[in-house]
């Protein structure tokens, strides 16, 4: 059984190819001059240049944080290229004035583009590498007022609100990775539902680090305003490299009076080969702010990929009645590391958070947990519920919970559960005893284990989900 | 004995300790002299330390330290009242310094097939039985306190239960505080041989309500199959500052079960260090603090599975009133290699009162695949639905209140296993949680 299972676990990378386009490269290396590059490439307004100075200026003073349960070498942030951008001529108008390159590899990921967009219902939003290329069904959701875009276009089409919610949740010297963020993100998408719109498909963009040694640094912004709701898809895939490439993005959501954010994370970067070399460095920080009443954030996260990942989608429960939701399943294989979690900052009255976090580890890999539940003096009738469940497959993994609960408040109540098991043989043997093969066993258990997260998924994403689970997992146990 | 430490806050907390006469053992002057030298380099923790993270220490630094005045003052009264009827031995200290008169005499332990005696005149005739533990399971390295105690380490506690002998009686071990502005370095060596059985009684009690510090550290070896009944009681004052350190090793097939209450000091810290080193080792831990007002009870405890088929069990509490900060930190590491571990680790926080503040992180570190592992933790008030259950069988709200918060700390309370101790404190949670 075991020969088996391992030649499935060590499949390589599926999406693993470089797409040949011409890119404009910025030099390599930070400093204040290349900011300013940025800035006047995108035709900036001057608050938005300010705005990443004053965020260069706070990350110079900062430090690496060296508390998260990972190791690597340092990184060199002046051989990083900031900005990598597809040539382009003009605007595009439509699918056919893109570079049929690019729409090649579009079709090699599976992307529903045009089409397949329109049969799946999402319109898809496509970041490559940095720069917005076509935006779907953009006309559809303008219908009912819902802005769409990239948010460089946001920042000209849009800027008063830009301008007043970017950094708002996150602010620039939050962290080292947020204000490196802050200070050159080049692209990203930008998402406003207003007063009472229920958004009638799931949002959903696809991103890609496609130009060996650029670093991405992506910036999200989504606001949901009185009333509405929203959910909003983010898959990821990255092509094969030996170099390690940062990824730092920012994600902020901003849930107004009664709104509603759903946010779903499939991500796949490339994790390094099975000894370790290579694979994507994660350092992300996603935050959302319940700021009115009966506001609710809901993240939900598949992470499977990249060689390090670093990130704790959070809520800060502002608003009174409102709800934040985590839902984690978290993969790690080979010489992969992940230190993730959420952080529940109760502050409003009768706030309520749910965390719930499935973490599997296999190979030499290392899988953390780290999560903080902070109920403030001010949130009298919090309640947060956590569980989280470590799955080890093998000896030589590490699974590790590192739960921070902080109450000020007699009237809350924290409950956390944390659990570790094993697919043990007696499963498998039962199983077989039904005529059911040890692979497909296998994948039946991991899904059952992660069952309570994959109900949160969208169905197109519960479904590419399972079947990335299958491939990482299968051949870990024998 | 002098020391340089370069760090002012330390130089007054040294003052007044009293000189220490160098012993004939090498080995033991050598341990000494290394716990000086770490002392010397280690800092003062401060809340940025990750391990002192929610217990700020700088109230410590702000009290002043008066020499030791001599333990003639005390008077068999005051300290009879602490005495437990079922223990058959007992040792008693005053500020630090072993009390004969009040201690029952070391052929009592003798007859009962026991060493029980002080540790500076046991070192000499016990020097061998003692040189492989002495400072070997607290180690010092990245400790200040226990560097500190360690530096000071004159008199304290010895306990050898021989092998094969089951002492039938509670072995009773009374740390009394007299003195206020003072500072105590208690220590305690508890070695169970293999197939020995014993109940130790640490016990940390005063005698005045002033501010005082006692750096306690205590040891204890299991040998194989060797089974340690260990109760921590801390009855310090409400202003004292208590931070203590206890190392447990257990070796193949032995069984440490502890209890321990933290019901005094304005700030304690309880650092519980239990290494299952050999196979078939098993570990049960309980505590209970019970503070209120503006007391910080802190408990770190790790426990360590080193080797496989070794089974753990932790339940933690805190009830929580006035204006109080309880802090828990259960560190379970499961090391590569130690298969078919089974560990559970529960935190429960109660609190009673709207100014209070809990802190618990239950954390887990596994690098094995067949283990069971489980850990959970809840901080709140009382539930609404108990209390409705009895509300409807005819009791009061308080009533009905009062007997949750009572049989809420009454768990752990009653898995202590001498009567008279457990009825006491029984009391002291009854005292301290009822309502009218």
């Amino acid at each position: 059984m075991s020969a088996v299972l391992q030649k499935l676990v060590n499949q390589p990378y599926k999406h693993g190819f470089v797409t040949e386009i011409e890119s404009d490269i910025a030099p390599k290396g930070l400093n204040e001059d290349i900011i300013r590059l940025i800035s006047s490439k995108k035709e900036e307004p001057e608050w938005l240049l300010e705005f990443r100075l004053k965020a260069y200026e706070q990350w110079l003073k900062m430090e690496e944080p060296r508390w998260p349960n990972v190791k690597y070498p340092k990184i060199d942030f002046q051989s990083i290229s900031y900005y990598a951008a597809p040539k382009q001529k003009k605007k595009l108008n439509s699918m056919d004035e893109v570079d049929p390159e690019l729409l090649r590899t579009f079709e090699k990921l599976g992307v529903p583009m045009h089409e397949r967009a329109a049969l799946a219902g999402v319109a898809v939003d496509v970041i490559f590498d940095s720069v917005s290329v076509a935006t779907t069904y953009k006309q559809k959701l303008a219908e009912v007022g819902i802005i769409f875009c990239s948010i460089s276009e946001a920042v000209h089409e849009h800027p008063d609100l830009v301008k007043q919610y970017l950094g708002t949740v996150v602010p620039v010297g939050d962290n080292y990775y947020a204000a490196l963020n802050s200070a050159v993100f080049t692209d990203g998408t930008f998402c406003f539902i207003p007063k009472g719109v229920k958004c009638p498909m799931d949002l959903a963009t696809y991103f890609r680090i496609n130009t060996e040694e650029s670093g991405q640094f992506e910036r999200t912004l989504i606001i949901g305003a009185e009333g509405s709701s929203v959910s909003y898809l983010e898959g990821c895939t990255a092509p094969k490299f030996d170099t390690n490439q940062l990824h730092a993005a920012v994600v902020e959501l901003v849930a107004l009076d009664n709104a509603d954010i759903k946010y779903s994370t499939v991500q796949n970067w490339y994790a390094g080969d099975e000894n370790g070399m290579g694979g994507i460095y994660n350092f992300v920080t996603k935050r959302g702010l319940a700021k009115g009443v009966n506001s609710r954030i809901s993240w939900t996260q598949v992470e499977t990929g990249s060689a390090i990942t670093w990130k704790y989608p959070s809520c800060i429960l502002q608003g009174e009645n409102s709800v934040g939701e985590f839902y984690s399943v978290a993969v790690t294989n080979n010489y992969q590391q992940a230190d993730t979690g959420t952080k529940m900052v109760h502050i409003g009255k009768n706030t309520r958070s749910t965390i719930v976090s499935k973490g599997i580890s296999a190979g030499h890999s290392n899988n953390s947990y780290r999560g903080l539940v902070r109920i403030a003096p001010t949130a009298t009738g919090a309640r947060n519920y956590s569980q989280c469940d470590s799955m080890l497959i093998g000896d030589k993994c590490g699974a590790h919970t590192f739960p921070y609960i902080q109450v000020r408040n007699q009237e809350a109540k924290v409950e956390h559960e944390a659990s570790t098991s094993k697919i043990g043989e007696d499963q498998l043997f039962y199983f077989a005893q039904r005529g059911i093969g040890s692979e497909e066993a296998v994948s039946m258990i991991i899904n059952g284990f992660c069952k309570d997260v994959f109900q949160q998924l969208p169905m197109e994403f519960a479904v590419e989900a399972t079947k990335l689970l299958g491939f990482k997992l299968e051949g870990s146990v024998g | 004995m002098s020391m340089v430490t370069g760090n002012s806050y330390l130089e007054s907390l040294l003052q007044g300790q009293p000189q220490l006469p160098p012993s004939p053992l090498a080995w033991f002057n050598q341990l000494r002299a290394n716990a000086v030298d770490r002392a010397g380099t280690l800092k003062v923790p401060t809340t940025r330390d990750e391990e002192w993270r929610f217990t700020d220490i700088s109230p410590l630094a702000k009290l002043s330290f008066q020499p030791l005045r001599g333990a003639s003052r005390v008077k068999t009264v005051d300290v009879e009242r602490f005495y437990l009827d079922e223990a058959a031995v007992r040792l008693v200290f005053v500020d630090g310094a072993y009390m004969p008169q009040f201690s029952t005499s070391p052929n009592r332990a003798k007859e009962l097939g026991l060493v029980v005696t002080d540790l500076s005149t046991a070192i000499a005739t016990h020097g061998v039985a003692i040189e492989p533990h002495l400072g070997r399971h607290a180690g010092f390295e990245h400790n200040l306190f226990t560097a500190l105690n360690t530096a000071f380490l004159h008199d304290g506690a010895l306990v050898v239960v021989p092998r094969e002998t089951a002492a039938r009686e509670p072995v009773h071990v009374l740390f009394i505080a007299t003195q206020p502005e003072a500072a105590s370095h208690p220590r305690c060596l508890l070695i169970a041989e293999s197939g020995s059985s014993v109940t130790l009684v640490e016990d940390y009690v005063t005698l005045h309500e002033g501010a005082y510090v006692t750096n306690a550290v205590a040891e204890i070896a299991l040998g194989d199959n060797a089974e340690v009944n260990h109760i921590r009681v801390q009855r310090d004052s409400i202003h004292a500052f208590h931070i203590a350190n206890c190392a447990v090793s257990l070796a193949h097939a032995s069984r440490y079960r502890s209890v321990s209450v933290a019901l005094g000091a304005r700030i304690s810290r309880y650092d519980l260090n239990v290494l299952l080193a050999a196979e078939g080792a098993e570990c049960t831990i309980d505590g209970l603090a019970l503070i209120t007002e503006r007391q910080l009870a802190d408990t770190h405890s790790s426990i360590d599975h080193a080797v496989p088929n070794c089974t753990s069990r932790q339940l933690h509490k805190c009830i929580v009133d006035g204006a109080a900060h309880a802090v828990f930190n259960g560190k379970i590491i499961v090391r590569p290699g130690a298969q078919h571990t089974d560990s559970t680790q529960s935190s429960r926080n109660l609190l009673l009162s709207g100014k209070t503040r809990v802190d618990t992180k239950p954390q887990l570190e596994i690098f094995a695949d067949d283990v069971k592992c489980a850990h959970g933790a809840t901080v709140g008030q009382l539930a609404s639905e108990e209390l409705f259950y009895l509300k409807s069988r005819g009791l009061s709200e308080v009533v009905a209140r009062n007997l949750l918060t009572y049989a809420f700390g009454a768990e752990i309370i009653d898995r202590i296993s001498i009567a008279s101790l457990k009825h006491r404190l029984e009391r002291t949670v009854l005292e301290r949680t009822q309502r009218d």
